[in-house]
């Protein structure tokens, strides 16, 4: 076998090359710190990566629309502080115009106090988010949205609420509709209310139910619920009353009355105090979701707001308005806790999506991060490699017989 | 006597100089390329014959003869023929694949942050800046396509014109080779080998096969025939053929291969060419630089049409609010009609509707007239070879074919539904208002149900096939198979009716309403038109949910249902993977071929050329034998002196 000389200075040199390349491109792998600089090194871990970034900016925009609902959701948690807090000054108001001793005047001034509390609740319900939306503002609402219209406060806008991201379950507004205006009207089973023509100096508690069983509400979908009327009766100084169902009589006709005494009627429990005059009827009606905080405060304000009204008015709107405020505090309280569970929740939420993150982060650099020490090493060894040959290469060249050949 | 001795020495010098002499030539020639070593063949000179029998005459020159292996050769312009095609493709590839960059560079990221910007959207429908990014990120996806495929165009240009300067460096060496040939055959007569020439011709042979790979047939009178693939003759004798360019039937483009003489040229079959640089790059232009832009424009196109879609589901920021206009345009797809048709090239009588882009192929089809049935058509996709037996209206793949009454019979079309896609795709909306965010009808749930369902999703899935209004669900009769339900309009009349059964959706005129928890008889669920679009963000989240979506091509069964396609992200990381494994083959395949061409090209190197050292012993060698030469004639002289000696 012949070596051809040429073909053996070729080759070395295209050996050395190869080399060179060889380092250049662990050179490469080495400052970029990525094994992958172009799909081609590894196709299958270049696409891994690929959609392990989506995933990475998928999380980050999850987190996006994660941080707008937490920031909704702080913002409602406060309002909904805001506004408890304002209901319970309403409260002691209302408990304090409840006192025998005030005069009209006095009773005037926690009026205008109840006024200046209903506007403020007012603002509150009205409260911005921030980035031209409202709190309270439902599926969409008219800016405002609870507008102080004739007739009482009212949301102009659609109910419901505006979800932020496809995956979960997140609120980017709370259904205002549902908080400030959809009570539970009485004591949340049913109301007991005087009738407008009322003479006497009666009034009527909320009630409370002793027998749930024997309830007539809530009453069939499509049937009209019972309504229960209290009439009272006033012949020679004997007071008596009798209740009817729809118009119709009951087991309870013609009792005498007793002020302050219990009266239980079909599982509901109440009781009528003060002096009632003959005709004076008290009735009884399904609760329904339609208490407005605004309506009730409107209601006990024009109520204290009226002057020389007899005692038995006067604790009707106190007992009216406490009873309302309760059932208000309850559903705002209901709201409150609804708003704090889904801030819970997005402390959950907020983990799954950065360990999510993290994985997709660990999965990218698995795929195409360089591990350095096998980096270097290979770098190394690469580099021992091709000083040997630059070596072999140069002690070969110097072995040619013309060397030995003299003269 | 003493005159034999002197013509012995006087030969032997003779025939020891002429190994110096070539021994010198191979020294000084030791790095040429294409030198094959010579050598000199000497033979005894017949002995004369004495009473005392016979006597050697010495040494005489027979001819220079050179070191050559035409199996070898051979062998060594197939390897490289094979080495220079796989090198040549995989150069292109390389740059190919620059053009689809991965990572934060790539086009699929691009795609990912546009639905992803929807999430801001949706957070704050009314903040501008919010839409504004999203109409950057669009901006950002379209160029960043339109980047891609200008890059793909620009490496076509580079193929063709590489192409053409490979098909006028094969056309020289054909001449020179011809050339080379009369040359040669002049001197065959002289009854020795004219060897530098022949390393000459075997150069150029070897440049030749570089190009194209050629197969080559010697003649008696020392020419060297050449053809290329399929038998078709290059060089034959001293005349060679033209080959030359012309322009693809159908994409202007494109370039294809002819040969004959100047005054008449015939199509090459491109199947025939199999190897050297012309080879590779053909491949190049017919299968990868097409399958990029294909899957590309798929890419390009499905995407377009959807969000287009979903745009035009959902109502924008204007006033009055109005349906969403197109976000992109890809413009339409093309139909190039041969240039052999004889029905109109400017405005060809075929046609394409893209009817749902997320059905199309990332593949060109062709359409001609069945040569069996005239007047009726088939439509062969090109990558995989399906065909079709297609009337005027068919719909394949996601696209409409329209043929129109002038196509005359043996007209050819080439139908490209996604390949101008990606180059062509613009973002055709400016004002950040124009995003449709919100979404045209809202779901409500009724404060006084009993139940404990709420609305869980309100999607519009399809175009309205009437005009929104506002309806009432009302949940009527529960039952073993789920809540009966009746949809009534505003004036209680019942427009349809159904079942609700948890997790499956109630559909109507375009809308998927989707519950949680579960209604109670009586209960009523309102889908209103949206009375504040301002604040409505259902569209956008539509928007961003199409990150999941399956959107890019789909594939309809026979049944009619589809094949789910592939989700953006996992579109794109398909095509880089695709492009990613067509380089690391043509890398595969050009390391073994060019590992095959230089073991040939060392055993051919290793017959024909020079080593140095054993031109040196050599050397030494006939310097000795030459200096024993003249030591005969010295013996011959001294011979002849003492001769004329003995008269003194």
């Amino acid at each position: 076998m012949r070596i051809s000389t040429a073909h053996r200075y070729e080759s070395a040199i295209e050996s050395l090359q190869q080399r060179q390349i060889e380092m250049a491109n662990s050179q490469l792998q080495l400052t970029s710190g990525k094994k992958i600089n172009q799909a081609s090194d590894d196709p299958i871990a270049a696409s891994r990566a690929e959609r392990a970034l989506a995933g990475i900016s998928r999380s980050d925009a999850n987190q996006r629309s994660l941080e707008a609902s937490r920031n909704v959701m702080q913002l409602s948690e406060s309002s909904i502080g805001d506004s408890v807090e304002l209901l319970q000054q309403a409260r002691e108001s209302l408990v304090a115009a409840g006192n025998g001793s005030y005069t009209d005047k006095e009773r005037q001034t926690v009026a205008i106090r109840l006024k200046e509390i209903r506007n403020q609740l007012l603002t509150v319900a009205n409260r911005p988010d921030g980035g031209g939306g409202f709190v309270f503002g439902g599926q969409g609402s008219a800016s405002p949205p609870f507008i102080d219209a004739i007739g009482g406060v009212q949301f102009v806008g659609q109910g419901g609420e505006i979800q932020a991201s496809a995956g979960e379950a997140l609120n980017l507004t709370v259904d205002g509709q549902q908080v400030w205006l959809k009570g539970k009207t009485g004591n949340g089973v049913y109301t007991t209310a005087p009738a407008s023509t009322n003479t006497g100096a009666a009034w009527i508690t909320a009630g409370s139910v002793s027998n749930p069983s024997a309830l007539p509400y809530p009453a069939a979908a499509s049937a009209t619920p019972p309504q229960y009327t209290v009439e009272f009766a006033v012949t020679a100084g004997v007071t008596t009353y009798s209740i009817l169902k729809d118009g119709g009589g009951t087991a309870i006709s013609n009792v005498n009355y007793q002020s302050g005494k219990g009266i239980e009627i079909d599982g509901m429990s109440f009781s009528i105090a003060g002096q009632p005059s003959d005709l004076d009827t008290f009735t009884l009606n399904q609760s329904s979701n339609s208490l407005s905080v605004f309506d009730a405060l409107d209601s006990a304000i024009n109520s204290l707001s009226q002057s020389n009204q007899n005692s038995g008015k006067i604790t009707q709107a106190v007992n009216k308005g406490l009873s309302d405020l309760d059932s208000i505090l309850g559903n705002v309280q209901a709201a409150r806790s609804a708003v704090g569970e889904s801030l819970n929740r997005m402390d959950g939420i907020e983990n799954r999506i950065s360990s999510s993150k993290i994985a997709a982060q660990t999965e990218r650099s698995n795929a195409e991060d360089l591990d350095m020490t096998e980096g270097i090493s290979n770098f190394q060894n690469q580099q021992a490699g091709y000083e040997a040959a630059l070596k072999s290469y140069a002690m070969v060249q110097k072995l040619s017989l013309f060397q030995y050949i003299n003269g | 006597m003493g005159s034999g001795l002197l013509s012995l020495g006087t030969r032997a010098m003779f025939a020891n100089q002429a190994k110096l002499d070539t021994i010198s030539n191979n020294i000084s020639n030791a790095n040429t390329e294409g030198y094959s070593r010579q050598e000199v063949q000497l033979s005894t000179e017949n002995g004369r014959f004495t009473g005392a029998g016979f006597y050697g005459r010495g040494v005489k020159v027979d001819t220079v003869s050179r070191s050559a292996n035409t199996f070898l050769t051979r062998e060594a312009n197939v390897n490289n023929a094979m080495a220079s095609a796989d090198k040549a493709r995989l150069d292109k590839l390389k740059q190919l694949e620059k053009a689809l960059p991965t990572g934060e560079a790539g086009v699929g990221y691009a795609a990912g942050e546009l639905l992803n910007s929807f999430v801001d959207v949706a957070n704050q429908p009314q903040d501008l800046s919010a839409r504004q990014v999203a109409l950057s990120r669009a901006e950002a996806l379209a160029s960043r396509m339109r980047n891609a495929g200008s890059q793909l165009d620009t490496l076509q240009a580079g193929v063709a014109s590489d192409i053409k300067t490979t098909v006028a460096t094969i056309n020289s060496l054909a001449v020179q080779i011809a050339d080379m040939n009369q040359k040669i055959a002049s001197v065959t007569g002289s009854g020795h080998d004219p060897n530098d020439m022949l390393d000459k011709r075997d150069l150029l042979i070897k440049q030749l096969s570089e190009k194209i790979h050629i197969s080559t047939v010697a003649a008696p009178d020392g020419s060297m025939s050449v053809f290329i693939g399929g038998g078709q003759q290059l060089v034959l004798s001293n005349h060679a053929e033209s080959m030359g360019v012309a322009v693809d039937d159908f994409d202007a483009a494109k370039l294809k291969i002819t040969i004959g003489s100047y005054s008449g040229q015939t199509p090459v079959d491109e199947s025939q060419i199999t190897g050297g640089t012309l080879a590779g790059l053909l491949e190049v232009q017919n299968k990868d630089i097409d399958n990029a832009r294909n899957l590309l424009g798929q890419m390009a196109s499905a995407i377009s049409w959807r969000v287009n879609q979903q745009q035009s589901f959902g109502l924008d920021l204007s006033t009055p609010p109005t349906a969403g206009a197109a976000l992109f345009d890809v413009g339409p797809p093309q139909v190039l009609a041969s240039r052999n048709n004889t029905s109109s090239q400017v405005t060809p009588p075929v046609s394409m509707t893209i009817v749902d882009a997320r059905n199309l192929q990332a593949s060109d089809y062709s359409l001609e007239e069945s040569s069996a049935t005239p007047g009726s058509y088939t439509l062969t996709r090109l990558s995989d070879k399906q065909a079709w037996t297609v009337n005027n209206g068919d719909q394949i793949d996601g696209f409409t074919i329209n043929i129109g009454a002038t196509v005359a019979t043996g007209d050819k079309f080439l139908l490209r539904p996604v390949a101008s896609a990606a180059v062509n795709m613009k973002r055709v909306l400016d004002k950040p208002t124009g995003i449709a965010a919100a979404s045209p009808i809202t779901g409500t749930v009724e404060a006084t149900n009993k139940g404990t369902s709420t609305v869980g999703s309100l999607k519009v899935t399809a175009s309205p096939s009437a005009p929104y209004q506002n309806i009432n669900i009302v949940f009527t009769t529960a039952s073993a198979a789920g809540e009966g339900y009746e949809l009534r309009d505003s004036t209680n009349n019942v427009l349809g009716t159904g079942t609700w059964v948890a997790g499956s959706p109630i559909s109507y005129n375009g809308f998927e309403l989707q519950l949680n928890g579960v209604p109670k008889d009586g209960d009523v669920v309102k889908v209103a038109l949206t009375q504040y679009p301002a604040s409505s963000n259902g569209n956008a989240l539509s928007m961003l949910a199409l990150r999941d979506e399956d959107l890019v091509g789909r594939v309809k069964q026979t049944s009619g249902a589809n094949a789910p396609g592939a989700t953006v992200t996992n579109a794109y990381a398909q095509i880089i993977g695709n492009i990613g494994v067509q380089v690391q083959d043509a890398q595969t395949s050009s390391d073994i071929s060019s590992t095959l061409a230089a073991n040939a090209t060392e055993l051919l190197s290793n017959l024909t050329g020079v080593n140095l050292d054993e031109e040196a012993a050599r050397l030494i060698q006939f310097q000795q034998a030459y200096q024993a030469a003249a030591k005969i004639l010295q013996v011959a002289q001294t011979v002849f002196d003492t001769l004329l000696n003995i008269n003194r």
